[in-house]
């Protein structure tokens, strides 16, 4: 009863494979803007801070899918010709990096102050200390969140289809415009993409689990 | 009106209880003294069950606790409605208080009689301000229990357990978690009860209640009864060594009444 | 610089084009909000049943909707349903959705609440002759739920937010709105600078709104 979903599979998996490279893409470079944001957020002079606080403020309050909209009309109406991929993929870094900023900046202002103290009874400077004591710690707080925030960034690759870009969700749409088979092909791309989600999801949960006992 | 024979606990390889007897006559004030570890918190949770029992039996007016008897001897847990039921009985006071910290102190009081008895809102509201009256707070009625002191919660506690009307109260080392203080407060309100003809079974520290209140001692340890009887010749002529070194600790200079 | 108000210029020439779509996405929002909160509290009971099987069929739909994007369960929905004659509206299928999956993840938040609730709590309950399903209903889960306001918050937050991908399969909402506008009239990106105010405004106020509410239960018993 399956057979539309293994004919179509080489197809679909040739999404996945999309799926994951955009993800990959999306979720490392909106790490990089988010560890500075969320840096400059916590440890940045007041007007960098405050900025930080408007950006992460604006994107927390709006659908991701409308962000990547803007994106993907926003570069035409400006005169730049670009491919829907690079439009809807700077959408999702510039979402991903509010998210990861929020917790970098949590995680730093979280380390205690006595840590600090420590430090600067030892004659340490605010480099050294930031870089020796304050950012180890935070990171070490961040990983799970980071983790959960990177699931979640898999799942909303998917949105991109919407706005016309190809991955999996929109392989899957063809297929089922082609062969009205919605229910076993969706089903199969939800098996899918709970093989790209699981592993990252069980992680986040072990290390949560490990870091509440640790503290 | 209890009576409770040969009782056995243990969790894992632990012995906690082994083989407990004693009973209590209607209207008695019975005080349990020991060591901590000594299994005495335990035996006083099995009492309502909040603790199944490995052996031996505990009735209450005849009726077996937490168990349904078969005719050969043997025993199945009881359901739960049953095991609900029989706590309605029996009021429990903890340690640690366990107000319901989401209502208000009135509120605590109603709970039982209106979710487990079903009476209306509007006459256990008045009974419940009739028995915080009682215990010196009527005017903290409306208080939720973080704005109330550890005294003060605990006069709430009981209110809420004698709001069941039962027939026995079990008080859980009441005492032991509040500031030296606010002690008395707490003391005075079980006095008063034990002064009504309230049954208690009073696990605690506190030697001079013992002595002043109490009908009878019971000394456990290493869950087990080691000695029993009238609280002066108890406390004054300690058979046994270790009641004599539990009683020197915990009195000092024990002042006369 | 004069962006500001040319920006409420372009924003407020799409508002009347935009007035239905707005009013959708309230809609699916005030439709989804309730039914997934009262369907998180269907599957949590599942979750924490001492029968092993049925808390592990919850913790599996759990894992599920954990793990598979909100777009596909809505195709499933959607697309999956009329192939056993069931024909509902793409805005039920949207609202059944959303349901669905912030359930679940209410249901893990609330879980976590239940899982901080002290053994203590059951023991008073129980003590005053309390069957466990009172225990649980009028004593332990009203703590949980006031512990666990911050994170529900957020939640809520993100699922009103995913009402946005009703519009994937045809639903008129706001985000759909906008893309048809720009298709018809030749309109920009602006338009969707208008829906981005419009969805921080709501979330915005959905945020206050129940940061006041939580600051109201921690002032009676925090």
């Amino acid at each position: 009863m399956f057979h539309v979903l293994i004919i179509s599979l080489p197809y679909l998996l040739k999404g996945a494979v999309v799926t994951v490279w955009l993800s990959l893409a999306t979720i490392s470079l909106g790490t990089l803007l988010g560890f500075a944001l969320g840096t400059a957020g916590a440890v940045g002079p007041r007007p960098l801070r405050a900025a930080v606080t408007a950006y992460v403020f604006v994107l927390r309050g709006v659908p991701i899918l409308v962000v990547m909209f803007l994106g993907y009309y926003v570069f035409p109406a400006l005169g730049y010709r670009v491919d829907a991929y690079v439009a809807v993929g700077a959408a999702m870094v510039v979402y991903v990096g509010a998210f990861v900023s929020e917790i970098v900046r949590g995680a730093i202002l979280a380390v205690p102050s006595g840590q600090i103290a420590a430090a600067r009874s030892l004659g340490m400077r605010r480099g050294p200390m930031l870089r020796e004591i304050v950012f180890p710690q935070a990171f070490r707080m961040a990983i799970p969140p980071l983790l959960n925030t990177a699931l979640t960034t898999i799942k909303q690759t998917s949105y991109v289809s919407v706005v016309g870009a190809w991955e999996l969700s929109y392989a899957a749409r063809e297929v089922v415009e082609r062969t009205l088979a919605a229910f076993e092909i969706f089903l199969g791309v939800m098996v899918l993409y709970f093989i790209i989600c699981y592993p990252l999801s069980v992680a986040a949960r072990h290390l949560e689990r490990r870091y509440a006992f640790a503290s | 009106m209890i009576a409770v024979k040969g009782l056995r606990k243990s969790f894992g390889p632990l012995t906690v209880l082994d083989g407990i007897s004693f009973a209590v006559a209607a209207g008695e004030v019975v005080v349990v003294l020991g060591p901590s570890g000594s299994g005495k918190s335990t035996m006083l949770r099995c009492i309502n069950f909040l603790e199944p029992y490995d052996e031996g039996e505990i009735r209450i007016e005849g009726e077996l606790v937490g168990y349904r008897e078969a005719g050969n001897g043997k025993r199945t847990p009881r359901p739960e409605g049953e095991i609900a039921r029989f706590r309605e009985q029996v009021g429990m006071v903890f340690q640690s208080f366990n107000l319901f910290p989401h209502r208000s102190a009135v509120e605590n009081v109603m709970m039982g009689p209106v979710h487990v008895r079903g009476i209306s809102r509007k006459a256990a509201r008045e009974t419940a301000a009739g028995l915080l009256a009682k215990v010196g707070l009527a005017e903290k009625m409306d208080e939720y229990p973080a704005r109330l002191s550890g005294g003060q919660q605990q006069r709430v506690a009981i209110a809420r357990a004698l709001a069941m009307q039962p027939k026995v109260m079990l008080f859980d080392e009441v005492t032991s978690s509040l500031d030296p203080e606010l002690v008395g407060e707490v003391l005075l309100v079980m006095r008063r009860l034990a002064q009504e003809g309230m049954t208690m079974i009073v696990v605690t520290h506190e030697i001079a209640f013992a002595r002043d209140v109490a009908d009878r001692i019971i000394f456990m340890d290493k869950g087990t009864i080691v000695e029993e009887g009238d609280p002066r010749e108890v406390l004054l002529n300690p058979r046994s060594e270790r009641l004599r070194g539990f009683v020197r600790r915990f009195t000092g200079a024990l002042p006369e009444s | 610089m004069d962006l500001a108000p040319q920006l409420v210029n372009f924003v407020a020439r799409y508002v009347p084009y935009l007035a239905q779509g707005f009013a959708l996405t309230l809609a699916l929002a005030a439709a989804s909000v309730p039914l997934s909160l009262a369907w998180s509290l269907a599957i949590l009971l599942p979750r924490l049943s001492k029968r092993h099987w049925l808390a592990a069929v919850a913790a599996a739909y759990i894992e599920v909707m954990r793990n598979t994007p909100l777009l596909i369960q809505m195709y499933l929905i959607y697309f999956g349903l009329p192939l056993f004659n069931i024909f509902l509206s793409g805005f039920a299928c949207g609202v059944l959705a959303i349901t669905l999956q912030h359930g679940a993840f209410l249901a893990e938040v609330l879980r976590g609440g239940v899982e901080s609730v002290s053994a203590r709590q059951w023991e008073a309950a129980r003590a005053i002759g309390m069957r466990n399903r009172q225990a649980f209903r009028l004593v332990v889960l009203p703590q949980a739920v006031v512990k666990v306001v911050p994170p529900i918050c957020n939640q809520l937050i993100v699922l009103v937010k995913d009402t946005s991908l009703v519009s994937a399969i045809g639903v008129m909402e706001v985000t759909l709105s906008a893309k048809v506008i720009i298709e018809r009239t030749g309109a920009s990106y602006e338009v969707f600078v208008a829906v981005a105010l419009f969805y921080l405004v709501m979330t915005t106020a959905l945020g206050a709104g129940l940061r006041v509410a939580e600051r109201r239960l921690a002032l009676r018993f925090g």
